[in-house]
């Protein structure tokens, strides 16, 4: 029982840690929050769910990954392009986020303002095996196989080739990546569409663990992300990832002890303390500079 | 109906003030519903449970509501603006959840029994409010708060003690919107938790950023508009958060720097305005 909560709790977290990647890939390299970041993961639902309507749902990865994409190329051309200065910080903010609840709303009229089930009839989300009386879900061990993989391409990516550089440059410095020769705004534009694709991906893994697309999940499980990025330290992505698997175990044990709701807590609190104790994140001082972003 | 109306806007009209007095000192808060929510519980417990008139309940939650703001926010405030973002949206967060666990207040069926708040009410909370707000805004506080909100390292340099400024203007909020609480739960005699979700702290915040925020009139004008305007054009109601969020993006798009750059405003007033 305790073994099968904390695997749960590692499918959740690979999931938290995913949304939370972009959250910190944005803070990384332009240093603002991207508000329409949850409601660009709970979209990836939706898209599982028209992918699955009307082909097969294997389709929805690529399709999640390029319509996350897109909305991430959006966000940027829209609430971020124009607001590039110190002071505009607050200002990106609450655009992207009206373009959230843009994007919310107009889900609710498409969709309808309850969650949709998916229809997965596929063995491979209902079945699984059975270890020391701890029952595995196939579709757990896919979601952890496909996290894993984007995790380890986006650390590849970031740290050994020219583009992962580039966008590090920008990170350090943006004025002298431009004196460099580094083209600020297509990175810039990389970042998004990365980040936004993960997240899309991270939504269409949540809809098929639990077989249904729910359009209310930006404003809740997508917001925890914005804490794990902030436990594992903002501009972090190895942070990003340990704290998400932390808070997604934390939070099952949590239900496991009988906490019930209060388990939704968690995360906030986490993100209190650790904001309190210390401010650059859990993982601050740990490793050298170079493994920000 | 229009008394109905005119009750709701002026609930909302004290919440956008309390969000503006907290963007006075430059943060930006997401907890109003939870002080909103943490006035109206505390009232309502004061005055059903123990029999209080409303007036001193509503007064002392606000004292509470400041109080916990003040704990939350001494922390917080010291470092950037951004890390207030995310500490408030968590105390949002963890005071829904809170309520919901509470039993003492009914915990998710909710609480009921308040009652006493009606329009004249909430129009004498408005007109107090606004007459200490337009104090305010004419005294040499103000100055200070601008300062501080421009350019914090020059105000600490001028003798400020920013810190304390902007944990005074949060608390302030707080308690504005503890009071706009009270007055609501006293007028819904029922409330529960779901009443104080993080959309209602959003809208709020939203309410003034589309009145404006460089004077007390923004936020009136942003949360009469969103609030009696949907009550006669079915279309406005139907499409609420769309029409409303994309009126924001576009305003935010067509004043490059954004209303809340206040540098802009205040550069024009140096050329011989006068606030």
């Amino acid at each position: 029982m305790l073994l099968g909560q904390i695997s749960n709790g590692l499918v959740i977290g690979a999931m938290y840690a995913l949304v939370a990647i972009g959250f910190t890939l944005v803070i990384g390299v332009l240093d603002k929050l991207n508000f329409a970041h949850p409601e660009v993961f709970m979209f990836g639902g939706v898209v599982g769910f028209v992918c699955a309507a009307y082909t097969s749902v294997w389709w929805a990865f690529p399709v999640a990954f390029v319509v996350g994409g897109l909305m991430g190329l959006l966000t940027e051309f829209i609430s971020f392009r124009r607001f590039q200065s110190e002071d505009a910080k607050i200002t990106a903010a609450l655009s992207s986020l009206s373009l959230g609840l843009v994007l919310v709303d107009i889900t609710h009229k498409v969709w309808g303002s309850e969650p949709v089930d998916l229809g997965l009839t596929s063995g491979v989300f209902k079945e699984g095996f059975t270890i020391a009386g701890v029952k595995f879900l196939w579709v757990q061990l896919i979601i952890l196989a496909i996290t894993f993989a984007l995790m380890l391409a986006l650390h590849l990516a970031v740290s050994r080739t020219s583009a992962g550089r580039r966008i590090r440059a920008v990170a350090e410095s943006p004025a002298n990546a431009a004196l460099l020769g580094i083209d600020v705004r297509r990175v810039t534009q990389t970042v998004f569409f990365v980040s936004s694709a993960l997240a899309a991906v991270a939504g269409l893994l949540l809809a098929l663990r639990t077989g249904v697309a729910n359009p209310e999940i930006g404003l809740t499980f997508g917001l925890k992300a914005v804490a794990i990025m902030a436990i594992g330290g903002m501009g972090d992505l190895r942070g990003a990832v340990i704290a998400g698997l932390l808070i997604g175990v934390l939070e099952a044990l949590t239900f496991q002890f009988g906490l019930g709701r209060l388990g939704e807590m968690t995360v906030w609190v986490a993100m209190l303390i650790v904001l309190l104790w210390r401010r650059g994140g859990l993982f601050s001082g740990m490793h050298a500079g170079e493994q920000r972003v | 109906m229009i008394a109905d109306q005119l009750f709701f806007t002026g609930i909302n009209l004290i919440l956008a003030w309390s969000v503006y007095v907290v963007l006075l000192a430059g943060n930006l808060s997401f907890a109003q519903g939870a002080f909103m929510a943490i006035g109206c519980y505390a009232s309502g417990v004061l005055t059903v449970k123990l029999g209080l008139p409303l007036v001193p309940a509503a007064l002392a939650a606000a004292v509470l509501s400041a109080f916990l703001a003040m704990l939350i926010g001494w922390p917080a405030l010291r470092v950037r603006g951004i890390y207030l973002i995310m500490v408030t949206i968590g105390v949002t967060f963890c005071v829904r959840v809170g309520l919901e666990n509470f039993k003492f207040v009914g915990g998710v069926q909710g609480f009921g029994g308040m009652m006493g708040a009606d329009l004249t009410t909430v129009m004498v909370a408005v007109a107090v409010i606004g007459a200490a707000l337009w104090g305010l805004s004419i005294s040499p506080l103000q100055r200070i708060l601008d300062a501080v909100r421009e350019d914090d390292r020059v105000a600490e340099s001028l003798g400020i003690n920013t810190a304390w400024v902007k944990l005074a203007a949060f608390a302030v909020g707080a308690a504005i919107a503890a009071v706009g609480g009270a007055l609501y739960g006293h007028f819904m005699n029922f409330v529960r938790p779901d009443n104080f979700d993080i959309l209602v702290s959003i809208y709020v915040v939203l309410y003034v950023i589309l009145g404006g925020v460089n004077n007390m009139f923004g936020p009136v004008l942003g949360a009469a508009i969103m609030t009696l305007l949907p009550e006669y054009f079915r279309v406005l109601a139907e499409w609420r958060p769309t029409i409303f969020g994309l009126v924001i993006v576009v305003m935010l798009l067509f004043r490059p720097e954004g209303l809340l750059s206040f540098r802009v405003i205040t550069a024009k007033l140096s050329q011989g305005t006068r606030r």
